[in-house]
């Protein structure tokens, strides 16, 4: 989907981050100082930074200054929660800023917003004979158009976003469509078994156990 | 009401009244002088007259003729259009009856400004009396002269005076005005400001004890900035040394649990979550430590150094093993004065990040020796060292001189404010030497145990 450079001095945080963009299909390259980043920035291409604020050598402030030229969409990463840090981040045209502990749910989620945002998520998800194209709002089972209605469309949306991770019921009611949705996760139930009838998904659609339902696709 | 102004008033008020009071005095002393003066002199001149027409009187009997009034009235007359030339008035009475002047000219004369003195005629004339009266009203005019002058003095010894006081205090409050604006801007937080006054007396005293205080304040106020900015510092350090090891737990148990993963990824998620606890819990008991060591009295004793060095040996017997780096104890002395575990900590801290610092194969010293009367403990190896940046603030809570190299090993960047800690509890010194590429030498400088006082 996209190519996202994790710039983290933590290596066990920087493996995190990285083997969930992994899970969801975004290929990535690790950083681990400000320096080693600005330099993989001038070669190759790059289409999101998740940048560590407190970074040994250069710090993510500096980095920020130094790869602006780029215009690649950025988002910090940090344990400070200073109102003066965050806003000093998005002065330096941070895309966004999320605080040390975070839930990967909500990483992948604000990923998903910046690169919408930035035109750079993929245009089309295809897995074996269904072809998903996101921008028309389009759905293609062995290249015949299937219907599927918007709440539907919805919800197949952050399933594969969130390929290959469980995702609640609340959850997902959550992500597909907003807090204020008024229904009860029982429609999630009621949609997951009409995404899997139209999309011949009986087995991609996972139920996991206690959990929810999780997409499962080749990494 | 300001200090200049009441300070020209009250010395004005005073001035002028001092002035006038004194000028009143002498002016009423020798007006009396004048006087007295005036009278002794008409008192002489009225017994020459008196003499003298005792005289004349004497004269007239002596040729035999007899004192009628008329003649009597010609003899004063005599005398008295003489001295009437001079402002000087005679009457001439008998018994109270007025025989000269027989006219009524004398009369008119005022009384305030004549000297009038009677005396009755010498025996045996004795029934007649001369009253002699001397016009002073020359003496009035100088004294109101005097007096329109004194005014007219008044008048512009006033204004003047006022001029050159307004003058003179204002110069005297001048350091007052400089002082009390400093002092304002100093308030308002400028504490670089000093009053710029050189003068001897006792408003250059108090600038210099001022210049002296703001000086102090100042000082005070960067050492608190700095202090809060060192622990600004550490309560970022501190959420930074928690929220990583937090992130990576919460963040690879949801990942355990929810994700569509291999064998192989769960085994590396599960170590991460346990690496990660690890190092939180060597966070936590460190930080156990230091609260401990500020809230327990410790015990003192002699502590043998053999002993001691024979324990911190064994405690880091298998780090030193394992990364092939060889232990080199040196002892002089038999014993320092301390808190037995307390030092063995201090050591073991030391050992730790100069086995952190050192490749395989360099040794580690660990020495114990006297030096300038004091018992000195030192760990030195011959590892990567430090700069000169990185050795200022490596006691510094959280501090690490290679963060991602000492993270392996779970460190919290702790142990160097312990071992800071741990030295300030016994009174000690700690000594940093360290230079990049040869090594780093740190350190404890002991009583001995001879020259602690006996009775503690």
């Amino acid at each position: 989907m996209a190519h996202i450079l994790v710039v983290e001095d933590e290596q066990p945080i920087s493996d995190l981050i990285t083997m969930n963009l992994k899970l969801v299909g975004h290929t990535y390259a690790k950083a681990y100082t400000g320096l080693e980043a600005a330099e993989m920035l001038e070669h190759g291409h790059t289409d999101l930074i998740l940048l560590d604020v407190m970074l040994p050598g250069l710090d993510g402030f500096t980095v920020m200054q130094r790869i602006a030229h780029l215009r690649i969409p950025v988002i910090l990463i940090t344990a400070k929660n200073a109102l003066a840090d965050r806003i000093k981040g998005f002065e330096l045209g941070a895309e966004d800023y999320i605080i040390k502990p975070f839930e990967m749910l909500e990483l992948l989620a604000r990923i998903n917003v910046v690169l919408r945002r930035n035109e750079q998520s993929a245009p089309a998800f295809i897995c074996d004979e269904v072809e998903v194209r996101f921008a028309e709002r389009k759905v293609m089972v062995d290249r015949q158009p299937v219907d599927l209605t918007a709440r539907e469309f919805e919800l197949l949306e952050v399933l594969i976003r969130n390929r290959n991770i469980a995702l609640s019921r609340e959850k997902l009611l959550e992500l597909a469509w907003g807090y204020d949705f008024a229904g009860d996760t029982r429609t999630v139930d009621v949609h997951i078994r009409q995404l899997r009838k139209k999309l011949g998904w009986e087995d991609t659609i996972r139920t996991v156990f206690k959990l929810g339902y999780r997409l499962e696709v080749e990494v | 009401m300001r200090f200049w102004h009441k300070n020209l008033l009250a010395v004005l008020i005073l001035f002028i009244a001092a002035l006038d009071i004194s000028v009143i005095m002498v002016m009423k002393k020798s007006w009396r002088l004048n006087m007295d003066s005036e009278t002794r002199r008409a008192a002489s001149e009225q017994m020459l007259i008196v003499n003298n027409i005792f005289e004349n009187l004497d004269s007239i009997r002596a040729r035999g003729s007899t004192l009628t009034p008329v003649l009597l009235a010609s003899v004063a007359q005599s005398n008295g259009d003489y001295y009437l030339s001079q402002g000087i008035g005679l009457e001439l009475r008998e018994n109270g009856r007025l025989l000269y002047p027989n006219t009524g000219g004398g009369q008119n004369r005022q009384v305030g400004q004549t000297i009038v003195l009677s005396k009755p005629l010498p025996a045996p004339y004795q029934d007649m009396e001369l009253t002699y009266s001397r016009d002073i009203s020359g003496l009035y005019a100088q004294q109101q002269e005097l007096n329109r002058f004194f005014v007219m003095i008044n008048w512009i010894a006033g204004p003047v005076l006022a001029l050159l006081l307004y003058l003179l205090i204002r110069r005297l409050t001048k350091p007052l005005k400089q002082l009390s604006e400093t002092t304002r801007t100093i308030a308002g937080g400028d504490y670089s400001n000093r009053v710029e006054l050189r003068s001897r007396d006792e408003f250059g005293e108090l600038a210099v004890h001022f210049n002296r205080m703001a000086a102090a304040v100042e000082q005070r106020m960067t050492e608190l900035s700095d202090m809060a900015e060192e622990k600004q510092r550490m309560v970022d350090n501190l959420a930074h040394e928690l929220r990583t090891p937090l992130t990576s737990m919460q963040g690879f148990a949801e990942f355990l649990t929810s994700a569509n993963i291999g064998r192989e990824e769960q085994i590396k998620a599960g170590r991460y979550i346990w690496s990660e606890t690890v190092r939180l819990k060597n966070l936590a008991f460190k930080l156990l430590d230091l609260s401990v060591l500020r809230h327990q009295p410790m015990v003192l004793s002699e502590v043998g150094v053999t002993g001691l060095f024979e324990a911190v040996k064994q405690t880091e017997e298998h780090q030193l093993k394992e990364s092939g780096i060889p232990l080199e104890i040196v002892s002089s002395i038999p014993a320092v004065r301390g808190d037995a575990d307390l030092l063995a900590a201090f050591l073991v801290n030391l050992i730790e990040n100069a086995i952190h610092a050192s490749k395989p194969g360099s040794p580690v010293h660990l020495l114990a020796y006297e030096q300038n009367g004091e018992a000195v403990l030192e760990v030195r190896d011959s590892g990567r060292g430090m700069t000169a940046e990185q050795s200022k603030r490596a006691f510094e809570p959280f501090y690490r001189a290679d963060p991602a190299r000492s993270r392996l090993y779970g460190n919290a960047g702790l142990g160097l404010s312990l071992c800071r800690q741990i030295a300030e509890a016994h009174q000690a010194r700690v000594e940093l030497e360290s230079v990049p590429g040869q090594g780093t030498g740190i350190r404890l400088i002991l009583q001995l145990p001879n020259n602690w006082p006996l009775t503690l």
